[in-house]
């Protein structure tokens, strides 16, 4: 359990917020790059960090993301013209280039200058991987571009969506470094979903729905090591990484390709759930492709037109408690996106995490949680910053492997733990 | 549009009429210390308020006559008490060992926790500058036994995570 004001710590990202700031050290992916998918093609509405903005493709190709409404009178800029390198307002035709300076103010002679004190608050928009990234920091101390392997690799070796979750970011991110609710909510799938099913691994997890955990700290974060009984003796580790404040990454099933999810804050009861899908080493395969933009794996089906998921709160997610009562699905919940954000998003916009009973083995989730605190405060206090915003930190990857008894798993997987190129997952 | 029910009900406004009783009793939580660096840990630790958790600075064994191994602890007060029956009265038993030091014992402690259905956590607080062949070593140890083990650094884990499981 949190005290009231640790949750509200860790909850909290608006501007000014230490969480906040901690968000405002890093790029965030906020858009997929088909959102604005050609130069001068219409702008999209941005919440992030629960401050409203506006994103467009100029005519030059150049991105902006910007304020969302017109300094002028407070016209949302969503309704503007795409046109000539800006964005023109409606109302009155005040125009913005991608930077947010005002270019043109209609009625006042050009000459004047007028528009030159004219300046809305911009962030850098940069596209890497089909994903368009903002960081919404201090300039002097942006970092280095995002390293994270799905979006080095050939696109066509990957398959990144996103869906609206109606809930507080953490209690989102924190489903994703919960190894021990696998057995349990999405146990129905590991033998169906056609991106899970026939793995080696599955009959461990399977087999053994009480694994033994070992948490260690990394440099950005964490690796939470679950182990389970495999043959003579030898033991079945999935290893989850943790990369301040919100990656995560799901241990490899077989030759499937790798997922992994960012929870992205869009204000303090809702956030964007990415999900990324990649192979290491080979394009993905049109079944696997079609899997995916049908929903499989850790996608999901949705609203036609939307980013919101086709089961939500407003249609009970479709809860199906035949399929529950025959053991189809553990919840009732189709589909291993939903199943998780039904779940989470059932717990209210922000969970009320002062009520909790923890276990011995949440202590993954205590972990992430003291260390988010702990690096807020540093931050904060000392302007200390966070862990995860090197190469190095975002480098990473999720094992599954079978090793000794006796061998510690960040030792002697020490190599699978690295995204290299061209290397394969380790993964069983 | 008529609104679902999980639609409804997942509102700020209608989480404010999640109810205000308890959800739990106090658990008792056994804290052990494994080696004199993790006693004076616990010493700092068990400063701050808790809910009945207990912390021992060290344990002996004594055997039986029957063969057995009999385990006692010293608690911080320098009270002397049967591991046998802090086992049997925990909800769940955490161990702390610094890195590299002697771990020997706990195979008993497993072996009264298996008896007795408990759940054994393991820390590792590894001393400043303590190497990565320690932390093997103590993992090599402790995994065995451990349901869930956790290496940390610095005091302000153990109290923060035993913070967190109310103890
Ligand atoms: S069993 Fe974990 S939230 Fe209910
Ligand atoms: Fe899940």
């Amino acid at each position: 359990m949190l005290k009231k004001e640790q949750n509200e710590l860790v909850t909290q990202t608006g501007p000014g917020t230490p969480m906040g700031d901690l968000f405002r050290c890093s790029w965030q992916p906020i858009l997929l790059s088909e959102e604005l998918p050609e130069n001068d093609c219409p702008p999209v509405r941005v919440k992030v960090l629960s401050e409203r903005l506006v994103a467009f493709r100029d005519s030059e190709g150049k991105l902006g993301l910007i304020d969302e409404f017109c300094a002028h009178r407070g016209v949302s800029l969503w309704f503007g013209r795409n046109e000539e390198c800006g964005l023109r307002c409606p109302y009155h035709g005040w125009k913005f280039d991608t930077t947010g300076q005002c270019v043109e103010v209609p009625s006042e002679p050009a000459e004047s200058g007028y528009a030159n004190k004219i300046k809305l608050k911009s962030y850098p928009l940069i596209e890497k991987g089909g994903v368009l990234w903002t960081y919404m920091g201090a300039p002097e101390r942006q970092p280095a571009e995002p390293e994270w392997e799905f979006c080095n690799v050939p696109l066509n070796q990957s398959f990144t969506t996103k869906r609206l979750q109606e809930n507080n970011w953490l209690q989102a991110m924190e489903g994703g470094i919960d190894s021990s609710h696998v057995s349990f909510l999405h146990r129905g799938d590991l033998n169906n979903d056609p991106l899970f099913k026939g793995a080696a691994g599955n009959k461990y997890n399977l087999a053994d729905s009480k694994p033994v955990f070992e948490v260690v700290e990394a440099p950005g974060g964490l690796f939470i090591g679950a182990r389970r009984n495999a043959e003579n003796g030898s033991y079945y580790w999935r290893i989850t990484p943790w990369v301040m404040p919100s990656f995560t990454m799901v241990p490899p099933r077989g030759d499937h390709p790798i997922h992994g999810h960012f929870w992205v804050p869009i204000d303090d009861e809702n956030c964007t759930a990415w999900s990324f899908d990649y192979h290491p080493v080979r394009p993905l395969s049109d079944a696997e492709r079609n899997a995916m933009k049908d929903g499989k794996g850790i996608h999901v089906k949705y609203v036609p037109g939307t980013y919101r998921p086709l089961a939500n709160k407003d249609n009970d997610y479709l809860m199906n408690r035949e399929a529950q009562k025959a053991g189809r699905t553990f919840s009732g919940v189709e589909g291993i996106g939903m199943q998780d954000a039904s779940l989470q998003e059932s717990m209210g916009p922000i969970c009320d995490r002062t009520k909790e009973n923890l276990v011995g083995t949440d202590n993954g989730i205590i972990m992430a949680r003291h260390r988010l605190m702990r690096a807020a405060k540093a931050l904060r206090e000392k302007g200390v910053l966070p862990p995860g915003l090197t190469a190095e930190d975002q480098k990473v990857r999720s094992a599954a492997v079978i090793l000794p008894p006796d061998q510690h798993y960040k030792d002697a997987a020490r190599e699978a733990l690295i995204a290299k190129p061209g290397v394969k997952q380790a993964s069983v | 549009m008529l609104l679902s029910e999980s639609a409804r009900v997942t509102t700020a406004q209608e989480s404010r009429f999640r109810i205000h009783y308890p959800n739990s009793k106090p658990r008792a939580v056994k804290v052990i210390a494994l080696d004199p660096a993790s006693a004076a840990l616990i010493d700092e630790v068990a400063k701050l308020n808790w809910n009945g958790a207990a912390f021992f600075k060290s344990l002996s064994f004594e055997s039986t006559p029957g063969q057995t191994v009999k385990g006692w602890l010293n608690d911080i007060a320098g009270h002397t008490s049967d591991l046998a029956s802090e086992v049997a009265q925990a909800d769940c038993v955490v161990v702390i060992a610094g890195a590299g030091e002697d771990a020997q014992s706990v195979p008993l402690i497993a072996e009264l926790c298996n008896e007795h259905h408990k759940t054994l956590v393991a820390l590792i607080v590894p001393q400043d500058g303590a190497d990565d062949h320690s932390v093997d070593v103590s993992l090599k140890a402790l995994r065995p036994y451990a349901k869930m083990l956790v290496i940390a650094h610095g005091r302000d884990y153990v109290e923060a995570m035993l913070a967190a499981l109310r103890a």
